[in-house]
């Protein structure tokens, strides 16, 4: 072999074992505590397959790392609101329940919804769950808020923050007593566009990561905000800020991963194992611990968690969940959602 | 093959740069305006050849409103870096006396430039924010009573941080500039009985315009670009061009109404280019 020839085989090996889907390696892509070493480790020991995890910073990120194509991803975990549109990019293939064990462990709730199904078939496994809750910090208010209206209070003007994405509109649309925020009439959406507008001079910042409002909170910036609950009240806790969250009387968004096969996966094998690994006992005390996010397989998080975090989470308590309003795709009407937020975020 | 071997090396000095503007500029360009004509529809975009999106951007307001925040903003960052950039590069090439100063203080200018962008936004951050450093030193001296929140998360922390990335890129081309007008001239000029402020004005200002216009190209190109400042320093109104088109490819799933508004701002940047250019070339052969 000429030496031209062994550099271009090197480089063609270079190149190519970094995105591999080399055998009995699995690609994930996916939220940060969702391949965390406390469950990976073990599964890549027992299981003999290894995970390779590349992160995403929002739903937003699925679609466009997914489109630029490449084949690189064989499993993914986008939210409820989300799902829908990957089994419509076509970019997803039909879960084989039956060789997932402990599926039947599941809240019905969750197995109930839309967006994880097509023409009687599951595309998404679900995972975990929360609420997208409010939060304030404790030293500023004597009295605990409950409402909303906080949020629009003249009294907290510049320390308030709110999530950079299209649930904006939500919060507003609740505010503004349109109870049904993922049939929201054009009407309705102008209206939750100027309450928005209305709110922006108070606003300090909108929030985009988890750790920018863990920054804003600890840096005295803002007192009260929305949040995906558990996680960045327990990364404040952590660093000795007291906060503490709410679900306000015009109720809270509630969210749910699954975790998604990408299609024409080679890895197969791997992927159901990791799939089953995900919702065993391992997979669903492994993400409520590192996360703070509830089990969305109510069997396996009883065996596995304590009393005391089993209610915590929420876990033995439907009424909660049947409280919270599930994320919804929002199909066509998704680009007038968007669009009425950027023109929040444009003024 | 012996012709061959003859014009190997000239095909390669031309061929690779050719190829590297066609691979690496001019295809993704044609992506960009291809993706621009066609249609948002869900789930994806459907190609199209309509001017659907270039309407859009013409006739909701919101595009145009962020479209003239942008421009203002990097105005001022070229206006701020231009004040502070002139006198500095003045100093060094016609006052300080001593090169060793002279480079020293030429290489802090250009020393942040190898420190993360990131970085330096983030420094901002803690510099500028409710609780630091610029609060706790006012309110060591008593000119407040309590941290202001005026100084962070809003359009004056972002021209700030970018004044303060940007500004290497405005002190060379002047020094550049001023360090080539030859002394003699201004030493005629006092000869010709003119003030030095009148000599300043009139000889050494216009010689260097052609640095300083390079100087506002290259500062107001890069904010005008820019997206991570509003993103670390800037407040619920400092939504830039740049973050609007990364709305548009990530969160809003419309990639030809952002190639759309990608293709507008590069028309506007090299159109102020072409202008800069021409003015550079007029100071160059002398004409005023």
């Amino acid at each position: 072999m000429t030496i031209k020839k062994g550099i271009t085989a090197g480089c063609i090996a270079a190149l190519t074992s970094g995105a591999a889907w080399a055998e009995g390696t699995i690609n994930v892509l996916t939220w940060e505590g969702y391949a965390d070493p406390s469950f990976i480790t073990p599964f890549e020991e027992t299981s003999g397959c290894k995970v390779n995890a590349t992160y995403v910073g929002s739903n937003d990120d699925f679609a466009p790392k997914l489109m630029a194509g490449g084949g690189v991803y064989d499993l993914i975990t986008p939210s409820i609101d989300t799902t829908q549109l990957m089994i419509d990019l076509g970019f997803v293939e039909p879960l084989d329940t039956a060789a997932i064990t402990g599926w039947d462990g599941i809240y019905p709730k969750f197995l109930a919804q839309d967006g994880i199904q097509q023409d009687g078939a599951y595309y998404g496994m679900p995972y975990s769950w929360g609420a997208i809750a409010f939060m304030y910090l404790d030293s500023a208010f004597d009295t605990p808020p409950s409402s909303l209206d906080a949020l629009w209070s003249e009294d907290l003007a510049g320390k308030i923050s709110l999530w950079d994405d299209k649930s904006a509109i939500y919060v507003a649309a609740r505010k503004n007593g349109d109870m049904d925020i993922y049939n929201l009439t054009d009407d309705q959406i102008a209206a939750a566009q100027d309450s928005l507008l209305a709110q922006k001079p108070l606003v300090r910042k909108y929030w985009a990561t988890a750790g920018e409002l863990v920054d804003l909170y600890k840096a005295g910036e803002v007192v009260i905000s929305n949040t995906w609950a558990g996680y960045q009240s327990s990364l404040l806790a952590a660093e000795g800020v007291a906060v503490t969250e709410f679900i306000p009387e015009e109720g809270a968004e509630g969210w749910m991963d699954s975790w998604m096969v990408v299609k024409d996966t080679p890895n197969k094998d791997c992927a159901y194992k990791f799939l089953n690994m995900q919702l065993s006992e391992l997979g669903q005390c492994g993400v409520a611990n590192v996360n703070g996010y509830s089990a969305a397989n109510a069997s396996a998080a009883k065996a596995c968690m304590t009393a005391e975090q089993y209610s915590a989470l929420h876990q033995d308590d439907p009424d909660y969940l049947d409280s919270l309003l599930i994320w919804t795709p929002l199909g066509d009407r998704f680009e007038t959602y968007t669009n009425a937020w950027n023109a929040v975020k444009a003024q | 093959m012996n012709l061959l071997r003859r014009n190997l090396p000239g095909a390669l000095v031309v061929g690779i740069p050719v190829l590297w503007i066609l691979v690496f500029m001019l295809l993704p360009y044609g992506i960009i305006v291809t993706y621009s004509f066609w249609l948002k529809k869900y789930p994806t975009f459907l190609p199209a050849f309509q001017f659907g999106n270039y309407v859009t951007l013409f006739t909701d307001p919101q595009y145009l409103r962020v479209f003239l925040r942008t421009l203002k903003i990097s105005l001022l960052v070229s206006a701020a870096s231009f004040l502070l950039a002139y006198p500095f590069a003045y100093y060094l090439v016609f006052r300080c006396r001593s090169q060793a100063l002279r480079t020293w203080l030429y290489m802090a200018v250009i020393a942040p430039l190898w420190v993360s962008y990131l970085l330096r936004a983030y420094i901002w951050k803690t510099i500028l924010g409710t609780e630091g450093v610029l609060n706790s030193f006012l309110m060591w001296l008593r000119i407040i009573d309590e941290p202001s929140s005026l100084f962070l998360y809003n359009q004056f922390s972002m021209v700030v941080t970018l004044t303060y990335i940007f500004i290497p890129f405005m002190v060379m081309p002047i020094y550049t500039a001023l360090e080539k007008i030859p002394v003699n001239l201004t030493e005629a000029s006092a000869d010709l009985g003119m003030s030095p402020w009148r000599s300043f004005w009139h000889v050494t200002l216009p010689l260097s315009l052609p640095g300083v216009a390079a100087g506002f190209t290259l500062t107001f190109c890069l904010s005008f670009g820019d997206f991570i400042a509003p993103f670390l320093v800037g407040g619920p109104d400092g939504n830039l061009v740049a973050n609007v088109i990364a709305t548009q490819f990530g969160a809003a799933l419309n990639w030809p109404l952002g190639s759309a508004l990608a293709i507008v701002m590069l028309i506007v940047v090299l159109s102020i280019v072409s202008v800069s250019d021409r003015l550079e070339r007029k100071g160059l052969t002398g004409g005023t």
